[in-house]
């Protein structure tokens, strides 16, 4: 995978998200368009969004982030972001940019035993 | 006690510049009265790298920085040397291979029977060795007092706690939602407890400090229950109009604890009910 490039993994019924360390505007942009896709073409219950390599967020993305979470929110998902760096989210508190109320979680692991809690067991 | 007698004129000369040139820590040299050097020694030799016969007639400020040398510092020192009879200096100096070190130099005046100034005296001494030990102490210390600051403990599989005392200013908040944050990802935790039980008073500005280290480990994946919260901070909060609605809070640590374990699912119960 090369730094600026997005890659979406399907796990059973749940897509995980990894972004790169230094998204530029265009691969935000796709962020939106390949994840929704997805969770049509896949039916997905849940995306995990791992942000733990990002080293640098700016208010497009985080706004993108939002807005997407929005968007899973209304095709029947759940969003999760996870492995947000200290220092993204010092900056992120800091000069006040709004990533809403969206759900957390610390690892991809602590996100996959809440999403599979609540899709219930799997066959 | 007998007296030394004294010696020739030639004598004394002799033994001035062996004192001169065996001093090891000090550097001694003369300028002209426009700052060329006119007289140069084994120690100068020593410290600077430069032989005699390559530094004399040439101005001092070869020993200066460049930059320093284009903010006029030279021609400076010289001027108030001229005007004091002393100046005094610390900073960095050039050897001849173009390396620096951290000198303290003192530039006098020399002056004659009738007051006309013939020259300056420079006596310089390397510091960089006082300098760097100097450095490695502030250093610790900063750091003691930053651990001391603000300490952060792991008291459970997946909880931290940060008993803060003393008030809080910006400073030492962003300490603490540094290390806060760190330790929460280092240590995997799912739930911090910040306890405030120590801190005397808490303002607008204070809240706003906690209410964003609160949205920061948020940002994480943790939660933060604020514990120690007594009745006049409860009181304070209120009255200033801070809403803390969404943050835990309760009043006691013990019951922060109480419920940080019930967020991991975890239940304390007494031994016997184990049987």
């Amino acid at each position: 995978m090369d730094a600026r490039s997005l890659s979406v993994v399907k796990i059973r019924e749940i897509l995980i998200v990894t972004l790169p360390s230094d998204p530029d505007d265009s691969t935000v942009a796709a962020l939106q368009e390949k994840v929704l896709m997805s969770m049509e073409r896949h039916q997905a219950k849940g995306v995990v969004l791992d942000l733990s390599a990002v080293e640098t967020l700016d208010s497009f993305f985080a706004r993108t982030v939002a807005e997407t979470a929005q968007m899973i929110g209304i095709m029947g998902g759940r969003t999760i972001v996870v492995g947000m760096r200290p220092a993204v989210a010092i900056t992120t508190t800091q000069i006040g940019l709004a990533l809403g109320s969206i759900e957390t979680a610390l690892t991809v692991d602590r996100a996959l035993d809440r999403v599979m809690q609540l899709s219930g067991p799997f066959q | 006690m007998a007296m030394a007698q004294p010696r020739g004129t030639e004598n004394e000369a002799e033994l001035l510049q062996l004192l001169v040139d065996n001093m090891s820590d000090y550097a001694i040299i003369m300028l002209d009265p426009q700052g060329n050097v006119i007289s140069w020694s084994a120690a100068a030799e020593r410290l600077k790298g430069w032989k005699a016969e390559e530094i004399i007639g040439q101005s001092f400020s070869r020993f200066y920085p460049p930059e320093d040398v284009a903010a006029g510092k030279t021609e400076n020192e010289l001027r108030v040397a001229a005007k004091e009879g002393r100046l005094e200096d610390e900073g960095w100096r050039m050897r001849k291979d173009g390396s620096r070190f951290w000198a303290n130099v003192v530039i006098t005046r020399l002056r004659d029977g009738s007051g006309n100034i013939r020259g300056f005296g420079k006596v310089t001494r390397d510091l960089t060795e006082r300098r760097a030990a100097e450095e490695k102490i502030r250093r610790q210390t900063q750091e003691i007092l930053e651990m001391a600051a603000v300490p952060v403990v792991q008291v459970w599989e997946g909880i931290v706690l940060v008993p803060l005392i003393g008030t809080l200013d910006s400073q030492r908040t962003q300490q603490l939602m540094e290390r806060v944050l760190n330790r929460v990802t280092e240590t995997n935790s799912p739930v911090a407890l910040l306890d405030i039980t120590g801190v005397p008073s808490i303002d607008t500005q204070t809240a706003q400090h906690l209410i964003e280290t609160t949205a920061a480990v948020r940002l994480l994946g943790a939660e933060v229950i604020l514990t120690g919260i007594r009745p006049a901070i409860a009181q304070t909060l209120v009255h200033l109009g801070i809403d803390l609605s969404n943050i835990t809070t309760r009043a006691s640590l013990g019951a922060g604890l109480r419920r940080a374990l019930e967020m991991l699912k975890l239940q304390v119960v007494p031994a016997s009910a184990g049987n």
